[in-house]
């Protein structure tokens, strides 16, 4: 009797262990596992990195009271509480996927937003430089900008958004280069004072023209137009194209620039290698004076010469010039029908002040 | 009494056998942690990165594992050691792979200058033998400042390569020729234009 009862007892122990089956690990937790992955893959520790480290300690201290039960007997646990624990965490863990996301696609929209001005800019400038004729440094800056921006487009595509800020400041840099070559350009365009001698010369020649009853041309660089005017009244205007450095003044031969200032035709060549080309009076005493002032001063090489040879010729207003004015051969020969040797052709950079023009790139891109 | 001193013994003998088994695996967890961490310096953060969480949940697993075990009466690390080894061996593997993926990634890098390279000089030369007449001229002086700026961009390519920037390497190389192959077809339709072919 005494030897039975520790037996039936053992034996008790040993039904009631393997009779008594313990609570099952709640299904939230491996749950939790497969989200913790998710919020991984989706980026939590890089766009929701405070979050995310709390997500994570709460998870931890979850972790602990499951060990915990799972360190007792079986028929001791009690999963309730982890349990409740784990549905926190999961809805936690939805939430910060929701931020993530919302992260992520916030991110998306303004880098996108960046990336879009800066092409808006890039544009504009563009459409300058072939405005102008104006290509290396400008043009060169805009092909590696636009390099990055492709680099900055692929990047958005794929989610990286954290590479990208320095891709958007590479991308500005080259930006600003190209913008203040084009200003150093534009710069006497945006010169009110300069402006206002242009304007001057403008008048004085429609005025001559009304005055004296005669024909007069009126060359716009900036607008890239040939005005024809007959007793000061405009009969048309004609679209034309410059050279290389057309928007420039011209100082001495092989500039590419196209002088400003009033001059007259000399020449009316109907055989021109042009089509037809009416020959003007360059360099006229003002542009020798300018050339020589540019050469006492060391502006140009002491070895330049003064060009010549511009003329008003056809072949084409898409074309670029060495300096010449060049209109399409059917407008050149309207212009030949009006115009005779002594006609009065001024050449001015522009009627309005570039500085509105130039501050729209600026502020689009700001 | 006798017998009461045997099962004594016994006893003690069984409760030293067990914590005798109850050290916890300092070793395997050292190791497996090092095996990781030689895996990442190999560059699996940017080479396997998947992978790498992987391991790095399969060794959260076996630390829980050890932490289990460590608060239980009968401590049986068996099971945490098997999973630590098995983290050792998966990092291990992981890292052999490391070698071969960056390789990869720079002989890409490494194909995409040279067909970034193969469009620079396609363009140029088409560039060269474009005829600058009346109607081009101003198209072709664009495109060539253009393919200026691209073969400055192109510079950056090695600089990235050098900097075992492999993957940034192939993206800008894969841009350069892309633009680049835009000028060669802009030249082609500038020649169409001058030659009047379609």
């Amino acid at each position: 009797m005494k030897t039975a009862l520790p037996v039936l007892a053992l034996f008790l122990c040993v039904f009631c262990a393997s009779t008594c089956q313990s609570p099952p690990v709640p299904p939230e937790v491996e749950k939790a596992k497969a989200q913790e992955n998710d919020i991984w893959r989706a980026g939590a520790p890089i766009y929701a990195a405070d979050e995310y480290a709390r997500y994570l300690e709460t998870l931890r201290l979850a972790k602990e009271k499951l060990i915990k039960q799972n360190v007792r007997l079986r028929w001791f646990r009690d999963y309730k509480e982890v349990r409740a624990d784990y549905i926190v965490i999961l809805a936690q863990g939805d939430s910060l996927i929701k931020k993530v996301q919302a992260e992520k696609s916030s991110q998306s929209k303004d880098y996108s937003q960046r990336l879009g001005r800066f092409e808006e800019r890039m544009g504009k400038i563009k459409a300058l430089t072939q405005l102008m004729n104006e290509h290396a440094p400008v043009r060169e800056n805009l092909a590696r900008a636009e390099v990055v921006s492709r680099e900055a487009q692929i990047l958005i595509r794929n989610e990286k958004y954290t590479e990208l800020a320095s891709k958007l400041d590479l991308i500005e840099g080259h930006i600003r280069q190209a913008e203040e070559a084009l200003f150093s350009i534009l710069a006497r365009y945006a010169d009110d004072a300069q402006v206002a001698r242009w304007r001057k010369l403008a008048e004085d020649t429609v005025s001559e023209s009304r005055r004296r009853g005669t024909t007069a041309v009126l060359v716009n660089k900036l607008a890239r137009t040939l005005t024809l005017f007959k007793k000061g009244k405009e009969i048309d205007v004609y679209e034309i194209g410059l050279g290389k450095y057309g928007l420039s003044d011209k100082l001495y031969a092989g500039d590419e620039a196209t002088p400003e200032g009033r001059y007259k035709i000399v020449k009316k060549n109907a055989q021109s290698r042009f089509y037809k080309a009416l020959l003007l009076d360059y360099p006229n005493e003002y542009d020798r004076r300018q050339f020589a002032l540019a050469k006492k001063k060391g502006l140009i090489s002491a070895q330049a010469a003064i060009g010549g040879l511009i003329e008003i010729h056809g072949g084409g207003n898409d074309s670029l010039t060495n300096g010449c004015v060049g209109v399409q051969d059917s407008v050149m020969d309207r212009i030949f029908l009006e115009v005779s040797v002594g006609t009065v052709v001024t050449i001015i950079g522009s009627l309005e002040s570039a500085d509105k023009f130039l501050a729209g790139i600026k502020v689009s891109g700001s | 009494m006798k017998k009461f001193s045997k099962f004594l013994v016994l006893g003690i003998f069984v409760v030293s056998l067990f914590s005798s088994c109850a050290k916890q695996p300092t070793q395997a967890i050292d190791a497996a942690k090092a095996a990781i961490e030689a895996a990442q310096k190999e560059g699996a953060t940017v080479y396997a990165a998947d992978e790498l969480k992987k391991l790095k949940d399969d060794l959260q697993a076996a630390m829980d594992e050890v932490s289990t075990q460590g608060k239980k009466f009968f401590k049986k690390f068996g099971t945490a050691k098997e999973m630590l080894t098995k983290v050792q061996t998966d990092a291990d593997a992981l890292k052999a792979t490391i070698p071969a993926k960056i390789e990869a990634a720079k002989n890409a890098a490494l194909q995409a200058q040279t067909d970034a390279k193969t469009a620079l000089d396609e363009a140029k030369a088409l560039l060269e033998k474009a005829p600058m007449g009346k109607g081009t001229k101003a198209d072709i002086m664009a495109m060539k400042a253009d393919l200026a700026g691209l073969e400055t961009s192109f510079a950056e390519i090695q600089t990235a390569i050098d900097g075992a920037d492999y993957f940034g390497a192939s993206a800008k190389a894969a841009t350069i020729k892309e633009k680049a192959t835009v000028i060669s077809d802009q030249v082609k339709a500038a020649i169409e234009k001058v030659t009047g072919k379609k």
